[in-house]
């Protein structure tokens, strides 16, 4: 590797973080801004324009708090998991492609961190981090509320992951690939020559079962029965304050962003261009050479891409002041008694049409 | 008259998507009201103020007549009346310069104090006084920095409110 | 009841109720003795005063008179049919009540007497709830405060002329000091001399006025009546020990009034009575137990003096125990026989009275002809007859160790031995020379009886808690039981 490639490795992995730590205050602000909009509210709007610096001078007083640890916790643990769920979605943003390549003189930079032949089981990995924190928060912070919130947290996810593997299987039988770049390109075709060829349009029915379970997977609502307030005070970070709280508090927002990306990668073509966009850059074809061309491309993906991220975050903070929460036992029926039979005959069913026609 | 709407459930109802779909379009709905129409029924508190009924209740005053002297006697019924026991009066002789007008008034309180974190703004007190002494204004800021500044002595309680304030 | 003795009684019909009256009763007598009273309203008339058939508000309907009859004047005759409800008299009170009210101000709420007040009462049961009196009040503007003497505040705009207070200081304590001024609307009252009046008794007079125009300093303005709480007690200011009511609030008593007993006081008692529980209320009272160290008395608790007292009292070898003659009855015979079980030493238990120069029920005399006694102390009787003998501090000399219990007005004997303690009721200036005080109930906070100077064993309740760390004779000598390593003997029980 060269030179040039460390710092286009050091620039794409800015760019992810940079991502990921910029959005979380975005969307802390739009979480409860957008909450208020729904409920005919007005919500923070006195620290600074329009209540934008409202996340700052949120962060800046959980920054600032004691650092406390219960008596009873053990410390280790309950150190470490506030950090293992911070990590674990960033690193697993690191598989995701965000445009598809900068040409910057002879050198051809991929806009993926990792450009990995298996990159969706890397993403899903990573993901699976995700378990750990919550069950080590909850069982190092010695409380019995939070134990119930990681006992549940951990349980619902694992019980959503299987769902959710088998609609990706299903996808992955229609790609007849692992490479998250290599879905995407699938996906930059039409079908019927006007719609795009995205996943969504090609598997409806694995769509929607991996967004439920995208939603069970994020502990988000109406599947937040980990952190249930009215039973739980708040779940498995009931003894975190501080920064240790704000972690876990960005962790949720960055699974968010994390899982945002996965799913339009899967099902919304990625960083592929939205309908029209194509249509608009054509007029530049002939004005720049071939590589400005693909530089300016590379830049409306990115373009594209976070759009298509930012409308599935909106449809988060959405669906979550609009869905009352489940009850556990609904939560489990949900999962195990309907989600799972309807991924394996999806399964079944896709591998039959592909066998039958031969994609 | 109350109408009483009944739903009958439907086939859809039963996969819960459709029913999904109505709430999301309800909440969409909003959002776009309050956004872009400034539907939002918040008040912002301490520039615009609610407008509170002529009875709303709040801090109390006792009324005084034109030489500032309280029109209060003393006579313990606000005392009595009060269903949070938020009233304390101490009742003593009224000296003789504090009694103008022709007709000798006999007793005064020499101290009165209302514990407003007690009170439950009941208006009963306003009821029972003889001599429309004890009055609750309309004044609803009433926080303090500490709980001393909550009990309302009778040179707080005798300050000036014009009308029902 | 025999046949004879029923033929010998008289018998008259109130409301339908036969009852038996004595010769020479009138119908209110009758009526009180048969209870059933309640029925007649009555402003003027009281049991304790001559009869003056002024206010007409008694007046009662009895069969084949043609006029109504006044129930407090008029006697009763066997066979007497008397309606008290009838319409007649309801309209006949409605108009008496009428006019009473027509000069009286309407300032319940600043009068002292609402609440107890018979005029207010029977405005309620019997008044109009209109006045055709349409003129302005008759307004006494000297006289809407004015002190009839330093005890009692007079409000002439109350006043309905009753004359009960007029009766009571020609009557009862004959000193005629006062008087009605002028006749019919101008009527007023005055002291007969301008310096008011001077009797020891006027608190009684604020008692009887069925209105709010006399008052008694002491109270005026103090409480409301109606947050009052009413206690039975015994006045324990001197040797006669009246029957009171102490009237109570949230543990503290407002004042005291007489209680009717026909043995003791009638419905009198003394101003220095009716004052007497401020002595107990005041700031300077010992409420928590005290103990010298390093020449000054020191705020202790009881755990500390009581093993520190059983350690002092087996030190000892002569003892000297001295009961005010104020403790009651209980307490002293408690004290007495138990406390010199817990030390060997030589137990003399002797009584202290020393109020104007009372020692013992010998020296006792009344002051005047009603109720005031030299003797300031309750009980001088009653320790007597349990054969505790006054203390002759010539003769009875030499103790290593003295305590001294006193629970009212008792003086301070002089040295008694090297080692005092104080028990019982003590204010602060008093307990100098003490080495403990051990701080005990008064009279308000505790049970037992006294046996007044007439031989009269009256019992009293408790009415208020008492203060601060204060103890009953009970629970010290319990806990001192507990303390102590030898048996103690068990006499209480059996002689009390």
């Amino acid at each position: 590797m060269t030179l040039f490639d460390y710092i286009a490795v050091a620039a794409k992995i800015l760019f992810i973080v940079g991502l990921a730590f910029s959005t979380v205050p975005i969307m802390v602000w739009f979480e409860r801004r957008g909450a208020a909009w729904m409920q005919a509210r007005v919500g923070p709007n006195r620290v600074g324009i329009f209540g934008l610096m409202q996340p700052v001078a949120d962060v800046l007083k959980l920054l600032s708090k004691e650092m406390f640890i219960p008596a009873a916790a053990s410390k280790f643990y309950y150190n470490l998991a506030p950090a293992i769920s911070a990590i674990a979605p960033v690193a697993a943003m690191a598989a995701i492609p965000f445009g598809s390549y900068l040409i910057i003189g002879d050198h051809k930079v991929n806009l993926q961190i990792a450009s990995l032949d298996i990159g969706i089981l890397a993403v899903l990995a990573f993901a699976g981090l995700e378990v750990y924190p919550i069950m080590l928060a909850g069982w190092a912070s010695n409380n019995k509320y939070s134990m119930l919130g990681a006992l549940r947290g951990s349980s619902q996810m694992i019980s959503y992951e299987i769902a959710l593997g088998l609609a990706l299987v299903s996808m992955l039988l229609v790609y007849g690939t692992l490479d998250l770049n290599a879905m995407v390109v699938y996906q930059d075709q039409s079908l019927l020559g006007f719609i795009p060829r995205w996943g969504v349009f090609l598997n409806p029915l694995a769509a929607l079962i991996f967004m439920i379970s995208i939603f069970a997977e994020t502990n988000r609502l109406p599947f937040d029965l980990p952190e249930g307030e009215s039973e739980l005070v708040a779940g498995y970070h009931l003894e975190y304050g501080a920064s240790k709280f704000a972690l876990f508090f960005f962790a949720e927002y960055v699974a968010m962003l994390m899982a945002s990306g996965l799913f339009i990668t899967i099902f919304f073509g990625g960083y592929g261009l939205i309908p029209g966009m194509g249509w608009v850059l054509s007029f530049f074809q002939t004005s720049l050479s071939p590589d400005m061309f693909q530089n300016l491309t590379a830049i409306a993906q990115i373009a594209a891409f976070v759009f298509k991220v930012g409308c599935m975050m909106f449809f988060f903070v959405w669906v979550r002041w609009t869905m009352p929460r489940f009850r556990y036992d609904q939560l489990m029926h949900l999962g195990w008694k309907i989600l799972f039979p309807i991924a394996l005959v999806n399964l079944l069913a896709v591998a039959l049409i592909i066998a039958w026609i031969g994609v | 008259m109350t109408k009483i709407v009944t739903y009958k459930e439907g086939r859809l109802d039963k996969y819960y998507i459709p029913a999904l779909l109505v709430g999301l379009k309800v909440t969409l709905k909003q959002f776009y009201k309050t956004l872009f129409l400034g539907q939002a029924t918040t008040i912002n508190y301490p520039e615009e103020k609610r407008e509170y009924s002529q009875r709303f209740r709040g801090e109390h005053f006792i009324s005084v007549d034109p030489t500032k002297t309280e029109n209060c006697t003393a006579c313990y019924l606000c005392q009595t009346v009060c269903p949070a026991d938020c009233i304390t009066i101490v009742a003593g002789e009224r000296p003789e310069e504090e009694n103008p007008f022709g007709v000798k008034k006999e007793k005064r309180p020499v101290s009165f104090d209302i514990d407003a974190l007690r009170c439950c703004f009941c208006g009963f007190c306003e009821e029972a006084c003889p001599k429309d002494a004890i009055k609750l204004s309309r004044n609803y800021e009433m926080a303090t920095l500490d709980r001393e500044t909550a009990i309302y002595d009778l040179d707080h309680l005798k300050r000036e409110v014009k009308g029902r304030g | 009841m025999t046949t004879s003795e029923a033929l010998t009684k008289p018998k008259m019909t109130i409301d339908g109720q036969v009852v038996e009256f004595e010769p020479g009763d009138t119908i209110m007598r009758a009526a009180e003795r048969a209870r059933v009273d309640k029925t007649i309203p009555r402003f003027c008339y009281h049991p304790g005063l001559p009869v003056a058939g002024t206010c007409r508000m008694c007046a009662v309907e009895v069969e084949k008179a043609p006029k109504l009859m006044t129930a407090c004047s008029t006697p009763a005759a066997d066979g007497m049919v008397v309606l008290t409800q009838s319409d007649r008299v309801r309209k006949s009170r409605s108009g008496v009540m009428e006019m009473l009210l027509a000069n009286h101000p309407l300032d319940c709420p600043v009068c002292d007497q609402a609440g107890e007040c018979s005029l207010q009462d029977y405005s309620y049961e019997y008044g109009p709830s209109k006045s055709e009196f349409k003129e302005d009040k008759r307004v006494w503007k000297e006289a809407t405060t004015k002190a009839l003497s330093e005890r009692l505040t007079l409000n002439m705009n109350r006043c309905i002329h009753c004359e009960r207070c007029v009766r009571f200081t020609e009557d009862v304590t004959k000193t005629n000091e006062l008087l009605m001024d002028n006749r019919g609307w101008h009527k007023e009252l005055t002291t007969a001399l301008d310096e008011g009046m001077f009797n020891e008794y006027q608190g009684n007079v604020a008692d009887i006025c069925p209105v709010g125009a006399i008052t008694f300093n002491d109270f005026r303005f103090q409480k409301r009546v109606w947050f009052l709480k009413e206690k039975v007690g015994i006045c324990d200011g001197c040797a006669k020990g009246c029957s009171i009511y102490a009237d109570e609030e949230k543990g503290t008593v407002h004042r005291y009034r007489a209680r009717f007993n026909a043995e003791v006081n009638k419905h009198w008692i003394c101003d220095e009575g009716r004052m007497s529980f401020h002595r107990y209320q005041n700031a300077e009272r010992v409420i928590h137990p005290l103990l010298s160290a390093s020449g000054s008395l020191n705020a202790t608790t009881w755990e500390t003096v009581v093993p520190w007292l059983l350690s002092e009292m087996k030190k000892a070898r002569r003892i000297l125990l001295l009961i005010g003659t104020d403790a009651s009855s209980e307490e002293a015979a408690t004290i007495a026989q138990m406390l010199p079980s817990f030390s060997s030493a030589d137990f003399v238990v002797r009584s202290w009275n020393g109020t104007n120069g009372v020692q013992s029920s010998v020296d006792d005399a009344a002051l005047d002809h009603l109720l005031r006694r030299r003797d300031h102390t309750s009980n001088t009787r009653g320790i007597e007859s349990l054969g505790i003998k006054p203390w002759n501090s010539a003769t009875e000399q030499n103790f290593d160790l003295a305590i001294y219990f006193r629970c009212g007005r008792a003086t301070l004997p002089p040295v008694m031995a090297q080692k005092e303690i104080a028990w019982g009721v003590f204010d602060l200036p008093e307990i100098q020379r003490f080495a403990a005080v051990l701080p005990g109930l008064s009279t308000l906070e505790k049970f037992g009886t006294y046996t007044n100077c007439d031989q009269v064993t009256q019992s009293f309740e408790i009415v208020v808690k008492g203060p601060g760390g204060t103890a009953s004779v009970r629970k010290v000598l319990d806990g001192m039981k507990l303390k102590s390593s030898t048996p103690v003997r068990e006499v209480v029980r059996d002689t009390i």
